[in-house]
């Protein structure tokens, strides 16, 4: 199978080629073999040592695509690279885009102090839109676009979850 | 002289009433804590001598609630109380409250806060001491007309900032009048908000320019000294991210006449105990008072170090109890250098944006010369209801290369899982070349780029741990049931983003969906 890590460029192909019960695996990363002896073996936590380093990874996600897991620290997503998952995102992106496109949504978390804008009122991309304050700071939320407000969703003194709806600009 | 402090209770939460609690057990000073919903299972609560529930997690019910804390004082019999930092530590009102309730307030009397917290009267009195002061507007400025106006003879780009404000908050930049005008809605909005009144003036804003600070202490004797300076330069929208002492620019006959003028600053408004002077430090080496900072500063361990251990909290309580000053300004030698980053839980790859949540695990560094300062603990709680700042990581060495070598190794060892933090931020400044020729300004992060480095440091990083982290694939795939660990979380439409690994946390969770 062959996979591809986020934010890099290059294809890595790999494969488990041979397991022992006794914890050893060997896998091929790249056409290069190397000894994996497997230390902590638990649901979505692993432990062990490749080659001779030490390892620790948490999988915090997985599915069919894509696996994200934090390694030694750091965050990573690892893109399973096969046809069939392209055509499954390619189709699930386009879906509904007409209507996304319009949506203005918070990047953050946060309650809503004040609104600037109210249906109707013109909006240039950039100008604030809502201010909403999080963790002592305030901060605006800016329109993505030029375009006419058609409905505020956001409601003064509420909280809102990051990728909440704001408003609707069109 | 007083009689000695019995109890103290500490209205703070996280690190900083944690250090107060653990100044007190030294001490054999009962700590008393308190604490808000939201923080039922935080560690300051697990660690004082007794805990008492003080209202709702948002602050002006809880840790702001001043008639409240008055009143448990007064019921619990607290002989003192600590402010920490930020909350009400530089709020006068509260500190006259105390005074009439026979509290102790540990920090300045009411009379000396009111004019470190009203910077234009401060900026007068220094005046008149001859403490050299940034050049700027002189008044408090209310409508916007007058700001674009001070602004515009002041030349862009400028400075707006509250006159009750501290800390970088409600501190505004504007490049040009549009943006001015735009800024000061929200500068007075901020201020409004944190402090109960508007009022904003104008400064102009200088360039490639150092933050210096003086740490001071003075006791109802009348005695005053400075315990050097910390360089505090390394800002991201005026909040500091990196300080240290000595400062690189600063040689001993330099500290001794900024340390003499910042006594003299300290006595010009009859402060009481740990203070700071603030001043700004310009290419040609002058140096501008900006502000004296009435209260424990959150830096103040890198102090504590480079002093050969004096500690701040515990010398703050025997200023508060009546007693001298223990040692002598000529007793005080400068011993090797001190780095402290502040790990704030904001994510550096989305523009700094919260992130709260719960944190299943965390790995603290240790070893030679590291501290950590910190509230964080394996399935604690990272409230989005206050300040970002979760840990500050401050190591110690002979010199500085030996304490940011320190630095870069303890932080490769800082781990934090469910939660984004600075961490990957100060990784790429600690090995920065031009940090570690000491080529600093507060506006370090832009002029070198320092965004732009992160996010090729951490590409670097990924690409060493793409082997490890394709085997953890593999073993995943192959060895563990599908759909066992899969969350559904992942929900983000846009192409995900480096950081939107952790990021599951997030999302919707109860306490944000409260009011």
């Amino acid at each position: 199978m062959q996979f591809k890590i986020e934010d890099l460029q290059t294809l890595l192909s790999g494969e488990i080629t041979r397991s022992s019960s006794d914890g050893t695996v060997l896998i091929k990363v790249d056409g290069k073999e190397q000894t994996l002896r497997i230390l902590k073996f638990g649901t979505n936590e692993f432990e062990f040592i490749l080659g001779h380093s030490f390892h620790h990874a948490k999988i915090l996600s997985s599915s069919s695509s894509e696996t994200k897991m934090i390694i030694d620290g750091e965050p990573l997503t690892i893109k399973k690279h096969s046809k069939l998952a392209e055509v499954l995102q390619k189709s699930m992106s386009s879906a509904g885009a007409g209507t996304a496109e319009n949506n203005l949504t918070s990047q953050i978390p946060g309650r809503i102090v004040s609104i600037m804008a109210k249906p109707g009122s013109v909006v240039k991309k950039g100008d604030p839109v809502v201010v909403l304050e999080s963790m002592k700071m305030q901060v605006a939320v800016k329109a993505h676009k030029d375009g006419i407000v058609k409905e505020i969703r956001a409601k003064e003194g509420a909280s809102i979850a990051r990728h909440d709806l704001i408003a609707v600009i069109e | 002289m007083s009689d000695k402090i019995k109890s103290i209770l500490v209205a703070n939460r996280g690190e900083i009433a944690l250090r107060v609690i653990r100044a007190c057990k030294e001490l054999d000073i009962k700590s008393i804590a308190i604490y808000s919903d939201e923080d039922t299972r935080s560690v300051h609560v697990k660690r004082a001598d007794e805990a008492y529930h003080i209202g709702q997690a948002a602050a002006s019910d809880s840790y702001l609630n001043m008639n409240k804390i008055i009143d448990l004082s007064n019921q619990v019999g607290a002989d003192a109380i600590h402010p920490g930092y930020g909350f009400l530590s530089e709020n006068e009102n509260f500190a006259e409250l105390c005074e009439k309730n026979g509290i102790i307030f540990i920090g300045p009397k009411s009379k000396a806060m009111e004019l470190t917290g009203d910077k234009m009267k401060c900026k007068a009195i220094m005046k008149k001491a001859k403490v050299p002061t940034v050049p700027g507007s002189d008044g408090v400025i209310d409508n916007v007309e007058k700001a674009a106006d001070i602004a515009h003879s002041a030349g862009y780009p400028v400075l707006l900032k509250s006159a009750f404000g501290g800390g970088g908050r409600g501190i505004r930049f504007a490049n040009d009048e549009k943006q001015l005008r735009q800024e000061f809605e929200i500068a007075s909005a901020e201020s409004k908000a944190a402090f109960g009144k508007a009022a904003l003036f104008v400064e102009k804003y200088l360039q490639k320019i150092r933050h210096i600070e003086f740490q001071l202490v003075r006791d109802s004797h009348g005695n005053s000294l400075h315990l050097f300076e910390r360089e505090c330069s390394i800002q991201r929208r005026h909040q500091k991210l990196i300080e240290m002492s000595p400062s690189p620019v600063v040689d001993q006959k330099t500290r001794d006449n900024i340390g003499q003028i910042a006594v003299r600053a300290v006595e010009a408004v009859d402060y009481l105990n740990a203070g700071t002077a603030e001043f700004l430090r310009d290419d040609n080496g002058n140096f501008y008072f900006i502000e004296i900072n009435s209260r424990l500063q959150v830096e103040h361990p890198v102090t504590e170090l480079v002093t050969g251990g004096i500690d701040l909290v515990k010398l703050q309580i025997a200023i508060a109890q009546g007693e001298e000053i223990p040692f002598q300004q000529q007793d005080l030698k400068l011993h090797g250098c001190a780095i402290e980053c502040r790990i704030n839980a904001e994510d550096p790859f989305y523009d700094f944006a919260p992130s709260v949540g719960p944190v299943a695990n965390c790995n603290l560094p240790y070893g030679p010369g590291i501290r950590v300062d910190t509230y964080l603990y394996p399935g604690c709680l990272v409230s989005g209801f206050y300040d970002s700042l979760v840990a500050k990581l401050i190591a110690w060495g002979r010199d500085f290369e030996e304490a940011r070598i320190r630095t870069r190794n303890a932080l490769a060892e800082f781990t934090i899982e469910g939660i984004n933090t600075t961490i990957p931020l100060h990784k790429t400044m600690i090995e920065e070349p031009n940090f570690i020729k000491g080529d600093l300004s507060t506006d370090y992060l832009d002029r070198f780029k320092l965004m732009d480095k992160m996010h090729e440091n951490a590409k670097k990083r990924t690409q060493k741990l793409s082997s490890a982290a394709l085997a953890a694939a593999l073993l995943q795939s192959e060895y563990v049931k599908t759909g066992a660990t899969t969350n559904s979380t992942n929900t983000s439409n846009t192409t995900a983003t480096r950081s939107t690994a952790t990021r599951s946390y997030d999302t919707r969770r109860p306490s944000w969906n409260r009011e």
